[in-house]
């Protein structure tokens, strides 16, 4: 008996260790405008759900003691995504279990709230390789469109509103004139945390905040979970979105502390905007997995030292070295991976600040490029590149 | 490293614990907009549990390898301290029987919680001394190196450390990596706010606002390389001031003179005991490290030749004749950094304060 539960067991773990990467989502195509979508608009009844998964953002380890205490071993989630399509703009359902609802209350020091983000891929002239999942690369921007769940947050309200920025208790009014005073600070609350931001890695993140950005974002919380809803145009001054389209979902939980890299992402996934042309060759990039052996890749890996520097499991002790790999498997692509072998200079995690781990940079910066201090192993020959790229797919946590 | 030091010394013997550059600090900076419990300055009873509660045992700054140590956030609530009101307007409009003067909440905890408490059994052997703090605005601060988004910097004019409120988005790592957990998170506006040591002020040839008010004229401000400033006398000339906790690794601009004048020690029966001090060496090495005894065998030999010869550079300078020596803010300095940044340079509002290391006419007095 036990020993049919192992094998069931062992089974198990290997279908979800060889699962293979999402499946394209499919955008169809409508006919209402959905610049104003709702999560509640009649039009997402045309809409076909997909599974995506996931995954804790493990590259990097911050230094808030608590958060990571309770982030340890996270586990991935599965979302439903959805897409519509009006030939003008792109809207985005995302659907994820949480089972606490965190807001954002402005109230306290230690409260951290749900949120959801979506990332596209800048427009660039070379569309492929695809910018790093963590926020993009140098040369390989992308936009990442970030909703927070909030409350009425009150003052100060960031429109220089400053004589109604102060506490009631310092205005020297009473009575009447003080619950006008509520009434005027209650009008002016901030209700919505809705960011765009401009990325070519971590650290370097910087907000649109010039009206450029015709974007809506909102969250809603349904039975035991949110739903999250965005807007964009097809095409604006950072992305010109056509074909097939490569979004990377994330996800926040604020009871863990989330925010920041505190988070559980999705690989690149494919969108194909139905009935126009699709790019064959991402979605192949972004569906397929290595053709490798992991068995022999984990041996490779072992004999190559990568765990020298990288954590590659949670058995290994973490390292300010480089990146932990520990689920580098559930939000990279096989094309990703086999470039950060061959090319570790091509798309660089910025990681730490470099004065936090002075010891351990990541990289050094020669004639002003970033050079990582990963070495070269383009040496390696093509199976055993396959082998490798294979185990690293496999490196990634279990679905809650 | 930034090209040039602006630094403060606080006269631990002299700190009257009156809390008047916390107020000073208060009401120039935070009694709004999501800051009302943060003291960008506090001054605490040592020993005791400080602002935040435990903020010692709290983690950040570095370990001997460089590498920046894990910390906790501290909680609004329980560790700052709501800052509570009264009811002051019902008990204008309400008359009932029941409606007494009282706070808005229950308060559980709040800054100097354990004021004049100390530690030692009363009256043998107890002891305690005022701890003044503000923001180290340190060479290699902790902050900095916690914050994923770039969005604390150090300025390179002064070594001032801001954060960017365009770029941080109140993840609060900062919080965790600052040893002395002097950078706060405004929950109204998301971000991280800390001690700006009062630079629209020094930019006008003015010394920060705690430092101006203070009625113990405990604090210095200068440029460390400026040889004539009385803060470069006190940390690299005679070496009485020392960084507080220098073991954070963040090494701090804060400098500090220790407390080395306590009363003698009593007896069971209530007589002094010759030669005995209060203040236990030990807690001083613990805050300012091996240094403090080279400091206080300084301090007391420059006491002992004033004493005998009427003469020590060093005690005119700790008892602090005049602001215009105790501040050397060099206005002039600043109108140069704003005229190379294309900025418009600000006029001088005190001229008391102006004379400095780059000001050619006039000279201080």
């Amino acid at each position: 008996m036990n020993k049919i539960l192992t094998s069931l067991l062992s089974l198990g773990l290997a279908c979800s260790a060889a699962l293979a990467a999402d499946a394209a989502i499919t955008a169809v195509k409508v006919t209402d405008s959905l610049k104003a979508i709702k999560a509640d608009s009649a039009v997402w009844s045309k809409a076909k759900f997909s599974s995506v998964t996931l995954y804790p953002q493990t590259a990097i380890e911050m230094n808030d003691k608590k958060a990571n205490a309770l982030c340890e071993n996270a586990k991935a989630k599965k979302a439903q995504v959805a897409a519509l399509y009006d030939g003008k703009s792109i809207a985005l359902m995302v659907k994820w279990a949480d089972g606490t609802k965190d807001l954002q209350t402005g109230a306290t020091s230690t409260e951290y709230s749900d949120g959801f983000a979506v990332q596209f891929a800048g427009a660039t002239a070379k569309p492929q390789p695809l910018p790093y999942i963590g926020m993009g690369s140098v040369g390989r921007p992308v936009v990442v469109h970030l909703q927070k769940a909030t409350e009425k947050v009150y003052e100060p309200n960031g429109n220089k509103d400053v004589s109604i920025q102060v506490n009631r208790q310092q205005t020297d009014v009473f009575g009447k004139e003080l619950a006008a005073f509520d009434a005027k600070v209650a009008a002016l609350a901030v209700t919505d945390y809705e960011r765009v931001f401009v990325g070519e890695g971590f650290r370097s993140l910087t907000e649109i905040k010039d009206g450029s950005m015709k974007a809506e974002s909102a969250m809603i919380y349904g039975t035991s979970g949110w739903i999250g809803t965005l807007s964009r145009p097809l095409k604006d001054d950072y992305v010109n979105l056509s074909g097939t389209v490569p979004v990377s979902i994330a996800v926040w939980d604020g009871s863990k502390m989330g925010r920041n890299g505190l988070k559980n992402l999705s690989a690149w996934i494919a969108i194909n905007l139905d009935g126009q042309k699709q790019n064959a060759a991402l979605i192949a990039d972004l569906t397929t997995d290595s053709k490798g052996n992991a068995a022999k890749g984990k041996e490779a890996a072992e004999s190559n030292g990568c765990s020298g520097c990288h954590q590659m499991t949670s058995a290994d002790s973490k390292s300010f070295m480089a990146p932990s790999l520990k689920n580098v498997g559930g939000y990279s692509t096989a094309s990703y991976l086999r470039e950060s072998i061959v090319k570790p200079s091509a798309a660089i995690v910025p990681g730490y600040n470099r004065n936090a781990h002075s010891n351990t940079p990541w990289y050094n910066i020669e004639k002003g490029k970033r050079i990582s201090t990963m070495t070269d192993y383009s040496h390696l020959d093509k199976n055993t590149l396959d082998d490798i790229v294979a185990y690293l797919e496999t490196l990634k946590a279990e679905v809650e | 490293m930034s090209k040039r030091q602006l630094a403060m010394v606080m006269d631990l013997n002299k700190c009257i614990g009156c809390q008047t550059c916390t107020v000073a600090c208060k009401t120039q900076w935070t009694n709004r907009n999501g800051r009302e419990y943060m003291y960008w300055n506090n001054v605490e009873t040592y020993p005791g549990t400080g602002y935040p509660k435990n903020w010692m045992e709290l983690g950040g700054g570095f370990d001997a390898a460089g590498d920046l140590q894990p910390g906790v956030i501290p909680n609004l609530e329980a560790d700052y301290g709501v800052p509570w009101d009264y009811n002051y307007e019902s008990l204008m409009t309400d008359s009932a029987d029941h409606n007494r003067f009282q706070p808005h909440i229950s308060p559980t905890w709040g800054p100097n919680w354990d004021e004049d408490q100390g530690a030692g059994a009363f009256p043998q052997d107890n002891y305690f001394f005022y701890l003044p703090r503000i923001c180290n605005h340190c060479t290699n601060p902790g902050c900095l190196s916690a914050c994923p988004r770039d969005a604390i910097f150090k300025r390179e004019q002064d070594g001032v450390v801001l954060v960017d409120l365009d770029r941080c988005q109140g993840y609060r790592y900062c919080i965790a990596g600052c040893p002395y957990k002097k950078i706060y998170f405004n929950p109204k506006i998301s971000k991280s706010e800390k001690c700006i040591l009062c630079f629209p002020r020094i930019e006008q040839g003015l010394p920060p606002a705690c430092a101006q008010q203070c009625v113990g004229r405990i604090r210095f401000v200068g440029f460390l390389d400026d040889l004539d400033s009385q803060v470069h006398k006190l940390v690299n000339v005679y070496k009485v001031a020392i960084g507080l906790r220098p073991d954070y690794g963040t090494q701090p601009n804060v400098y500090y003179v220790p407390p080395t004048e306590s009363p003698a020690k009593f007896d069971a029966e209530g007589k002094i005991i010759e030669g005995s001090t209060r203040l236990p060496i030990e807690e001083l090495e613990k805050l300012f490290g091996k240094e403090v005894h080279g400091a206080i065998k300084t301090l007391k030999a420059e006491m002992k030749k004033r004493k005998e010869t009427g003469v020590s550079e060093l005690m005119d300078i700790l008892i602090a004749y005049q602001h215009a020596d105790m501040f050397r803010l060099d206005n002039h300095y600043y109108q140069e950094v704003a005229k190379e940044q294309n900025r418009t340079p600000l006029a001088p509002v005190d001229t008391r304060y102006i004379a400095g290391k780059f000001t050619k006419a006039g000279g201080h007095h």
